[in-house]
Protein backbone atom coordinates (compact mmCIF):
# COMPACT_ATOMS: atom_id res chain seq x y z
CA UNK A 1 0.00 0.00 0.00
CA UNK A 2 1.32 3.39 -0.93
CA UNK A 3 0.67 4.96 2.45
CA UNK A 4 3.25 3.10 4.47
CA UNK A 5 6.16 3.96 2.16
CA UNK A 6 8.67 1.67 3.85
CA UNK A 7 7.18 -1.70 2.82
CA UNK A 8 5.86 -0.39 -0.50
CA UNK A 9 6.27 -3.10 -3.15
CA UNK A 10 7.01 -1.34 -6.44
CA UNK A 11 6.81 -4.50 -8.48
CA UNK A 12 3.40 -5.42 -7.13
CA UNK A 13 2.08 -1.92 -7.75
CA UNK A 14 3.43 -1.91 -11.32
CA UNK A 15 1.87 -5.30 -12.03
CA UNK A 16 -1.45 -3.98 -10.71
CA UNK A 17 -1.29 -0.98 -13.04
CA UNK A 18 -0.33 -3.17 -15.99
CA UNK A 19 -3.25 -5.48 -15.27
CA UNK A 20 -5.54 -2.46 -15.19
CA UNK A 21 -4.28 -1.30 -18.58
CA UNK A 22 -4.64 -4.83 -19.96
CA UNK A 23 -8.20 -4.98 -18.65
CA UNK A 24 -9.09 -1.62 -20.15
CA UNK A 25 -7.69 -2.77 -23.48
CA UNK A 26 -9.39 -6.16 -23.42
CA UNK A 27 -12.83 -4.97 -22.34
CA UNK A 28 -13.00 -1.69 -24.24
CA UNK A 29 -11.26 -2.59 -27.49
CA UNK A 30 -14.55 -3.24 -29.36
CA UNK A 31 -15.60 0.32 -28.46
CA UNK A 32 -12.27 1.86 -29.45
CA UNK A 33 -12.81 0.33 -32.88
CA UNK A 34 -16.43 1.48 -33.30
CA UNK A 35 -16.97 4.38 -35.68
CA UNK A 36 -20.09 5.61 -33.89
CA UNK A 37 -18.13 6.00 -30.65
CA UNK A 38 -15.62 8.32 -32.34
CA UNK A 39 -18.42 10.39 -33.85
CA UNK A 40 -20.30 10.55 -30.56
CA UNK A 41 -17.15 12.01 -29.07
CA UNK A 42 -17.78 15.26 -30.91
CA UNK A 43 -21.53 15.43 -31.37
CA UNK A 44 -22.81 14.06 -28.05
CA UNK A 45 -24.63 16.69 -26.02
CA UNK A 46 -22.11 17.93 -23.47
CA UNK A 47 -24.65 17.79 -20.62
CA UNK A 48 -25.28 14.11 -21.32
CA UNK A 49 -21.57 13.35 -21.54
CA UNK A 50 -21.01 15.21 -18.27
CA UNK A 51 -23.75 13.16 -16.60
CA UNK A 52 -22.25 9.90 -17.92
CA UNK A 53 -18.82 10.87 -16.59
CA UNK A 54 -20.33 11.73 -13.20
CA UNK A 55 -22.41 8.54 -13.00
CA UNK A 56 -19.24 6.55 -13.64
CA UNK A 57 -17.62 7.85 -10.43
CA UNK A 58 -19.86 6.20 -7.78
CA UNK A 59 -20.09 3.16 -10.03
CA UNK A 60 -16.31 2.75 -10.05
CA UNK A 61 -16.06 3.37 -6.33
CA UNK A 62 -18.67 0.72 -5.53
CA UNK A 63 -17.09 -1.68 -8.00
CA UNK A 64 -13.63 -1.01 -6.57
CA UNK A 65 -14.96 -1.67 -3.11
CA UNK A 66 -15.91 -5.15 -4.28
CA UNK A 67 -13.24 -6.16 -6.73
CA UNK A 68 -10.66 -3.37 -6.91
CA UNK A 69 -6.93 -3.31 -7.49
CA UNK A 70 -6.33 -4.19 -3.89
CA UNK A 71 -8.57 -5.82 -1.36
CA UNK A 72 -10.16 -2.59 -0.19
CA UNK A 73 -11.63 -2.24 3.22
CA UNK A 74 -12.17 1.47 3.56
CA UNK A 75 -14.01 3.97 1.42
CA UNK A 76 -10.78 5.91 1.00
CA UNK A 77 -9.05 2.91 -0.56
CA UNK A 78 -12.00 2.30 -2.86
CA UNK A 79 -11.90 5.93 -4.02
CA UNK A 80 -8.16 5.64 -4.60
CA UNK A 81 -8.60 2.50 -6.72
CA UNK A 82 -11.50 4.02 -8.64
CA UNK A 83 -9.40 7.09 -9.44
CA UNK A 84 -6.53 4.94 -10.70
CA UNK A 85 -8.93 2.92 -12.86
CA UNK A 86 -10.51 6.06 -14.32
CA UNK A 87 -7.06 7.46 -15.07
CA UNK A 88 -5.91 4.19 -16.68
CA UNK A 89 -9.10 4.22 -18.75
CA UNK A 90 -8.27 7.72 -19.98
CA UNK A 91 -4.65 6.83 -20.74
CA UNK A 92 -5.67 3.68 -22.58
CA UNK A 93 -8.36 5.52 -24.61
CA UNK A 94 -5.94 8.26 -25.58
CA UNK A 95 -3.15 5.88 -26.58
CA UNK A 96 -5.36 3.54 -28.63
CA UNK A 97 -7.23 6.35 -30.40
CA UNK A 98 -3.89 7.94 -31.20
CA UNK A 99 -2.45 4.64 -32.43
CA UNK A 100 -5.35 3.91 -34.80
CA UNK A 101 -5.21 7.41 -36.24
CA UNK A 102 -8.58 8.60 -34.95
CA UNK A 103 -7.02 11.37 -32.87
CA UNK A 104 -5.11 13.87 -34.97
CA UNK A 105 -3.25 16.99 -33.98
CA UNK A 106 -5.39 19.22 -36.22
CA UNK A 107 -8.57 18.42 -34.30
CA UNK A 108 -10.01 20.92 -31.86
CA UNK A 109 -9.33 20.32 -28.19
CA UNK A 110 -13.06 19.98 -27.59
CA UNK A 111 -13.24 17.04 -30.01
CA UNK A 112 -10.18 15.30 -28.63
CA UNK A 113 -11.33 15.59 -25.02
CA UNK A 114 -14.85 14.44 -25.96
CA UNK A 115 -13.56 11.35 -27.77
CA UNK A 116 -11.25 10.34 -24.93
CA UNK A 117 -13.87 11.09 -22.27
CA UNK A 118 -16.60 8.94 -23.79
CA UNK A 119 -14.23 6.01 -24.30
CA UNK A 120 -12.77 6.33 -20.82
CA UNK A 121 -16.04 5.21 -19.21
CA UNK A 122 -16.06 1.61 -20.53
CA UNK A 123 -12.25 1.53 -20.40
CA UNK A 124 -12.22 2.44 -16.70
CA UNK A 125 -14.73 -0.31 -15.90
CA UNK A 126 -12.50 -2.65 -17.91
CA UNK A 127 -9.48 -1.53 -15.92
CA UNK A 128 -11.18 -2.48 -12.66
CA UNK A 129 -12.45 -5.77 -14.05
CA UNK A 130 -8.98 -6.48 -15.41
CA UNK A 131 -7.61 -6.53 -11.91
CA UNK A 132 -10.20 -8.96 -10.65
CA UNK A 133 -10.65 -11.18 -13.70
CA UNK A 134 -7.16 -11.26 -15.20
CA UNK A 135 -5.37 -11.06 -11.88
CA UNK A 136 -4.22 -14.23 -10.24
CA UNK A 137 -3.08 -13.87 -6.68
CA UNK A 138 -1.19 -10.62 -6.34
CA UNK A 139 2.56 -11.04 -6.40
CA UNK A 140 3.85 -11.80 -2.90
CA UNK A 141 0.32 -11.93 -1.54
CA UNK A 142 -0.68 -15.54 -2.24
CA UNK A 143 -1.51 -16.56 1.28
CA UNK A 144 -3.88 -13.68 1.76
CA UNK A 145 -5.75 -14.31 -1.49
CA UNK A 146 -6.19 -18.01 -0.80
CA UNK A 147 -7.57 -17.28 2.58
CA UNK A 148 -10.09 -14.91 1.05
CA UNK A 149 -11.23 -17.45 -1.50
CA UNK A 150 -11.92 -20.10 1.10
CA UNK A 151 -14.04 -17.89 3.26
CA UNK A 152 -17.76 -17.74 2.65
CA UNK A 153 -18.79 -14.29 1.58
CA UNK A 154 -22.29 -12.93 1.63
CA UNK A 155 -23.59 -10.65 -1.06
CA UNK A 156 -26.43 -8.41 -0.07
CA UNK A 157 -29.52 -8.20 -2.27
CA UNK A 158 -28.57 -4.66 -3.27
CA UNK A 159 -25.09 -5.95 -4.09
CA UNK A 160 -26.53 -8.56 -6.44
CA UNK A 161 -28.65 -5.92 -8.19
CA UNK A 162 -25.65 -3.59 -8.43
CA UNK A 163 -23.54 -6.31 -10.04
CA UNK A 164 -26.31 -6.92 -12.56
CA UNK A 165 -26.41 -3.20 -13.34
CA UNK A 166 -22.65 -3.15 -13.97
CA UNK A 167 -22.86 -6.19 -16.25
CA UNK A 168 -25.80 -4.73 -18.16
CA UNK A 169 -24.10 -1.34 -18.49
CA UNK A 170 -20.97 -2.93 -19.82
CA UNK A 171 -22.63 -4.87 -22.62
CA UNK A 172 -25.04 -2.02 -23.37
CA UNK A 173 -22.18 0.46 -23.77
CA UNK A 174 -20.60 -1.97 -26.22
CA UNK A 175 -23.51 -2.06 -28.62
CA UNK A 176 -25.74 0.95 -27.83
CA UNK A 177 -23.77 3.38 -30.04
CA UNK A 178 -24.07 1.18 -33.14
CA UNK A 179 -26.68 1.87 -35.76
CA UNK A 180 -27.71 -1.78 -35.79
CA UNK A 181 -29.64 -1.37 -32.55
CA UNK A 182 -32.05 1.20 -33.95
CA UNK A 183 -32.16 -0.44 -37.37
CA UNK A 184 -33.20 -3.76 -35.80
CA UNK A 185 -35.94 -2.09 -33.82
CA UNK A 186 -37.27 -0.46 -37.03
CA UNK A 187 -37.33 -3.81 -38.80
CA UNK A 188 -39.06 -5.58 -35.94
CA UNK A 189 -42.80 -5.86 -35.37
CA UNK A 190 -44.19 -5.76 -31.81
CA UNK A 191 -44.50 -9.56 -32.03
CA UNK A 192 -40.75 -9.80 -32.46
CA UNK A 193 -40.30 -7.49 -29.47
CA UNK A 194 -42.44 -9.75 -27.28
CA UNK A 195 -40.41 -12.76 -28.39
CA UNK A 196 -37.16 -10.92 -27.55
CA UNK A 197 -38.46 -9.99 -24.09
CA UNK A 198 -39.35 -13.60 -23.30
CA UNK A 199 -36.06 -14.85 -24.75
CA UNK A 200 -34.07 -12.33 -22.68
CA UNK A 201 -35.71 -13.44 -19.44
CA UNK A 202 -35.32 -17.15 -20.22
CA UNK A 203 -31.65 -16.69 -21.18
CA UNK A 204 -30.95 -14.62 -18.09
CA UNK A 205 -32.52 -17.17 -15.76
CA UNK A 206 -30.91 -20.08 -17.59
CA UNK A 207 -27.44 -18.56 -17.48
CA UNK A 208 -27.51 -18.18 -13.74
CA UNK A 209 -29.57 -21.12 -12.50
CA UNK A 210 -29.79 -23.86 -15.10
CA UNK A 211 -26.49 -24.21 -16.91
CA UNK A 212 -24.36 -25.02 -13.86
CA UNK A 213 -21.62 -22.62 -14.89
CA UNK A 214 -18.90 -22.01 -12.36
CA UNK A 215 -20.20 -19.28 -10.09
CA UNK A 216 -23.77 -20.23 -10.95
CA UNK A 217 -26.47 -19.92 -8.36
CA UNK A 218 -28.68 -22.58 -6.80
CA UNK A 219 -31.86 -22.08 -4.86
CA UNK A 220 -31.83 -23.39 -1.28
CA UNK A 221 -33.50 -26.79 -1.05
CA UNK A 222 -37.23 -26.76 -0.56
CA UNK A 223 -37.72 -23.37 -2.23
CA UNK A 224 -39.78 -23.37 -5.44
CA UNK A 225 -37.81 -22.38 -8.54
CA UNK A 226 -40.00 -19.43 -9.41
CA UNK A 227 -38.90 -17.65 -6.22
CA UNK A 228 -35.52 -16.92 -7.80
CA UNK A 229 -37.24 -15.83 -11.01
CA UNK A 230 -39.31 -13.20 -9.19
CA UNK A 231 -36.66 -12.12 -6.68
CA UNK A 232 -33.61 -11.99 -8.94
CA UNK A 233 -34.20 -12.52 -12.64
CA UNK A 234 -37.14 -10.14 -13.17
CA UNK A 235 -35.56 -7.27 -11.18
CA UNK A 236 -32.38 -7.97 -13.12
CA UNK A 237 -34.26 -7.67 -16.39
CA UNK A 238 -35.88 -4.44 -15.24
CA UNK A 239 -32.40 -3.12 -14.44
CA UNK A 240 -31.22 -4.16 -17.92
CA UNK A 241 -34.16 -2.26 -19.42
CA UNK A 242 -33.38 0.86 -17.37
CA UNK A 243 -29.68 0.74 -18.27
CA UNK A 244 -30.57 0.29 -21.96
CA UNK A 245 -32.88 3.28 -21.81
CA UNK A 246 -30.16 5.37 -20.17
CA UNK A 247 -27.49 4.34 -22.72
CA UNK A 248 -29.74 5.00 -25.71
CA UNK A 249 -30.76 8.38 -24.33
CA UNK A 250 -27.11 9.29 -23.67
CA UNK A 251 -26.18 8.39 -27.24
CA UNK A 252 -29.04 10.42 -28.79
CA UNK A 253 -30.80 7.36 -30.10
CA UNK A 254 -34.20 8.31 -28.67
CA UNK A 255 -34.47 12.00 -29.64
CA UNK A 256 -37.86 12.72 -31.18
CA UNK A 257 -38.88 9.04 -31.19
CA UNK A 258 -42.38 7.85 -30.31
CA UNK A 259 -42.95 5.79 -27.16
CA UNK A 260 -43.64 2.42 -28.80
CA UNK A 261 -40.54 2.75 -30.96
CA UNK A 262 -38.49 3.73 -27.89
CA UNK A 263 -39.69 0.61 -26.09
CA UNK A 264 -38.80 -1.61 -29.04
CA UNK A 265 -35.27 -0.17 -29.24
CA UNK A 266 -34.85 -0.57 -25.47
CA UNK A 267 -36.03 -4.19 -25.73
CA UNK A 268 -33.50 -4.91 -28.49
CA UNK A 269 -30.64 -3.45 -26.46
CA UNK A 270 -31.83 -5.24 -23.33
CA UNK A 271 -31.06 -8.62 -24.88
CA UNK A 272 -27.29 -8.08 -24.60
CA UNK A 273 -27.97 -6.09 -21.42
CA UNK A 274 -29.73 -9.05 -19.79
CA UNK A 275 -26.98 -11.45 -20.78
CA UNK A 276 -24.41 -9.00 -19.38
CA UNK A 277 -26.36 -8.80 -16.13
CA UNK A 278 -26.54 -12.58 -15.86
CA UNK A 279 -22.85 -12.97 -16.70
CA UNK A 280 -21.95 -10.43 -14.01
CA UNK A 281 -23.70 -12.56 -11.40
CA UNK A 282 -21.58 -15.51 -12.46
CA UNK A 283 -18.26 -13.73 -12.79
CA UNK A 284 -18.11 -10.94 -10.23
CA UNK B 1 -29.22 -12.32 0.58
CA UNK B 2 -27.03 -14.68 -1.37
CA UNK B 3 -24.48 -16.92 0.29
CA UNK B 4 -21.30 -17.10 -1.74
CA UNK B 5 -18.86 -19.98 -1.51
CA UNK B 6 -15.97 -20.67 -3.86
CA UNK B 7 -17.96 -22.11 -6.75
CA UNK B 8 -21.71 -21.89 -6.30
CA UNK B 9 -23.96 -19.27 -4.80
CA UNK B 10 -26.97 -20.35 -2.82
CA UNK B 11 -30.04 -18.14 -2.69
CA UNK B 12 -31.42 -18.03 0.83
CA UNK B 13 -34.81 -19.66 1.30
CA UNK B 14 -35.88 -16.98 3.76
CA UNK B 15 -35.57 -13.67 1.93
CA UNK B 16 -36.33 -10.20 3.23
CA UNK B 17 -39.68 -8.69 2.28
CA UNK B 18 -37.87 -6.01 0.21
CA UNK B 19 -36.71 -8.72 -2.17
CA UNK B 20 -40.30 -9.81 -2.74
CA UNK B 21 -41.55 -6.24 -3.20
CA UNK B 22 -38.79 -5.54 -5.73
CA UNK B 23 -39.59 -8.79 -7.49
CA UNK B 24 -43.32 -8.11 -7.67
CA UNK B 25 -42.75 -4.54 -8.89
CA UNK B 26 -40.43 -5.85 -11.61
CA UNK B 27 -42.91 -8.53 -12.63
CA UNK B 28 -45.66 -5.91 -12.90
CA UNK B 29 -43.45 -3.67 -15.08
CA UNK B 30 -42.42 -6.50 -17.39
CA UNK B 31 -46.01 -7.73 -17.75
CA UNK B 32 -47.20 -4.18 -18.46
CA UNK B 33 -44.57 -3.81 -21.16
CA UNK B 34 -45.49 -7.11 -22.79
CA UNK B 35 -49.17 -6.11 -22.65
CA UNK B 36 -48.41 -2.75 -24.30
CA UNK B 37 -46.48 -4.52 -27.05
CA UNK B 38 -49.35 -6.98 -27.43
CA UNK B 39 -51.86 -4.17 -27.93
CA UNK B 40 -49.54 -2.60 -30.53
CA UNK B 41 -49.04 -5.96 -32.22
CA UNK B 42 -52.76 -6.58 -32.59
CA UNK B 43 -53.38 -3.03 -33.82
CA UNK B 44 -53.05 -2.14 -37.48
CA UNK B 45 -49.56 -1.54 -38.84
CA UNK B 46 -49.26 0.71 -41.87
CA UNK B 47 -47.64 -0.50 -45.03
CA UNK B 48 -45.97 2.80 -45.91
CA UNK B 49 -44.73 5.85 -44.01
CA UNK B 50 -46.65 9.14 -44.10
CA UNK B 51 -44.12 11.97 -44.28
CA UNK B 52 -44.74 15.69 -43.87
CA UNK B 53 -42.18 18.50 -43.77
CA UNK B 54 -42.39 21.84 -42.01
CA UNK B 55 -39.87 24.67 -41.98
CA UNK B 56 -38.66 25.48 -38.48
CA UNK B 57 -36.30 28.40 -39.05
CA UNK B 58 -34.32 30.13 -41.73
CA UNK B 59 -31.31 32.35 -41.25
CA UNK B 60 -28.19 33.60 -42.97
CA UNK B 61 -25.03 31.67 -42.09
CA UNK B 62 -21.49 31.88 -43.38
CA UNK B 63 -22.08 29.10 -45.91
CA UNK B 64 -25.28 30.59 -47.30
CA UNK B 65 -28.91 30.76 -46.25
CA UNK B 66 -29.77 27.88 -43.96
CA UNK B 67 -33.32 26.55 -43.78
CA UNK B 68 -33.95 24.13 -40.94
CA UNK B 69 -36.84 21.73 -41.31
CA UNK B 70 -38.59 19.08 -39.27
CA UNK B 71 -40.01 15.99 -40.87
CA UNK B 72 -42.77 13.99 -39.19
CA UNK B 73 -43.91 10.47 -39.89
CA UNK B 74 -47.55 9.99 -38.89
CA UNK B 75 -47.78 6.38 -40.01
CA UNK B 76 -46.80 3.28 -38.07
CA UNK B 77 -44.05 2.35 -40.51
CA UNK B 78 -40.47 3.61 -40.47
CA UNK B 79 -38.85 5.32 -43.46
CA UNK B 80 -35.11 5.01 -44.09
CA UNK B 81 -32.82 7.11 -46.34
CA UNK B 82 -35.43 9.81 -46.68
CA UNK B 83 -34.49 12.13 -49.53
CA UNK B 84 -35.59 15.71 -48.83
CA UNK B 85 -35.59 18.22 -51.67
CA UNK B 86 -35.86 21.96 -51.18
CA UNK B 87 -36.60 24.52 -53.90
CA UNK B 88 -36.60 28.30 -54.03
CA UNK B 89 -39.44 29.27 -56.36
CA UNK B 90 -40.05 32.62 -58.05
CA UNK B 91 -43.48 32.36 -59.65
CA UNK B 92 -43.20 29.22 -61.79
CA UNK B 93 -39.44 29.29 -62.13
CA UNK B 94 -37.22 27.27 -59.82
CA UNK B 95 -34.36 29.53 -58.77
CA UNK B 96 -32.37 26.96 -56.82
CA UNK B 97 -32.82 23.32 -55.72
CA UNK B 98 -30.86 21.47 -53.02
CA UNK B 99 -31.19 18.00 -51.50
CA UNK B 100 -30.27 16.16 -48.33
CA UNK B 101 -30.81 12.64 -47.03
CA UNK B 102 -31.98 11.70 -43.53
CA UNK B 103 -30.98 8.26 -42.25
CA UNK B 104 -34.30 7.44 -40.58
CA UNK B 105 -37.68 8.90 -39.83
CA UNK B 106 -39.09 6.34 -37.38
CA UNK B 107 -42.80 5.59 -37.12
CA UNK B 108 -44.91 8.26 -35.40
CA UNK B 109 -41.72 10.22 -34.73
CA UNK B 110 -39.84 13.29 -35.92
CA UNK B 111 -36.44 13.92 -37.41
CA UNK B 112 -34.83 17.20 -38.41
CA UNK B 113 -32.20 18.56 -40.74
CA UNK B 114 -31.22 21.61 -42.75
CA UNK B 115 -30.83 22.77 -46.35
CA UNK B 116 -28.36 25.43 -47.39
CA UNK B 117 -29.28 27.76 -50.29
CA UNK B 118 -26.92 30.17 -52.01
CA UNK B 119 -29.73 32.60 -52.86
CA UNK B 120 -31.52 34.61 -50.21
CA UNK B 121 -34.95 33.00 -49.71
CA UNK B 122 -36.44 36.41 -48.80
CA UNK B 123 -39.10 37.32 -51.35
CA UNK B 124 -39.09 33.79 -52.80
CA UNK B 125 -41.26 30.79 -51.91
CA UNK B 126 -39.46 27.93 -50.11
CA UNK B 127 -40.80 24.48 -51.04
CA UNK B 128 -39.44 21.54 -49.05
CA UNK B 129 -40.78 18.00 -49.45
CA UNK B 130 -39.70 14.40 -48.99
CA UNK B 131 -39.27 12.93 -52.46
CA UNK B 132 -38.20 9.40 -51.69
CA UNK B 133 -37.42 6.80 -49.00
CA UNK B 134 -36.41 3.19 -48.54
CA UNK B 135 -37.94 0.59 -46.24
CA UNK B 136 -35.50 -0.15 -43.42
Amino acid sequence: MAASGKDFDHRRFAVGLARGLAGALLFALPMFLTMEMWELGFYIDRARLFLLLLVNVPLLVLLAHRIGFERTTTLREAIRDASIAYFLGMVCSGLILLAIGVLRSDQSLNEIVGMIAIQSVPASIGALLGRSQLGGPAVGDEADEDEGAEAEAETSYAGELFMMAVGALFLCLNVAPTEEMILLSYKMTPWHAIAVIVASIVLMHGFVYALSFMGGHVVEEGTPGWHALVRFTLPGYLIALAISLYCLWTFHRLDGIAMTQVMMTVVVLSLPGAIGAAAARLIL
Amino acid sequence: MTKMSTARHTETGDPHVVEWLTGLFSAACVIAMIAWMGVQAIGQRDEAPDLSVSVVRQEARSGGYQVEFEIGNAARATAAQVLVRGELVDGDAVVEAVETTLDYVPMQSKASGGLIFRHDPAGLAVRIAAVGYADP
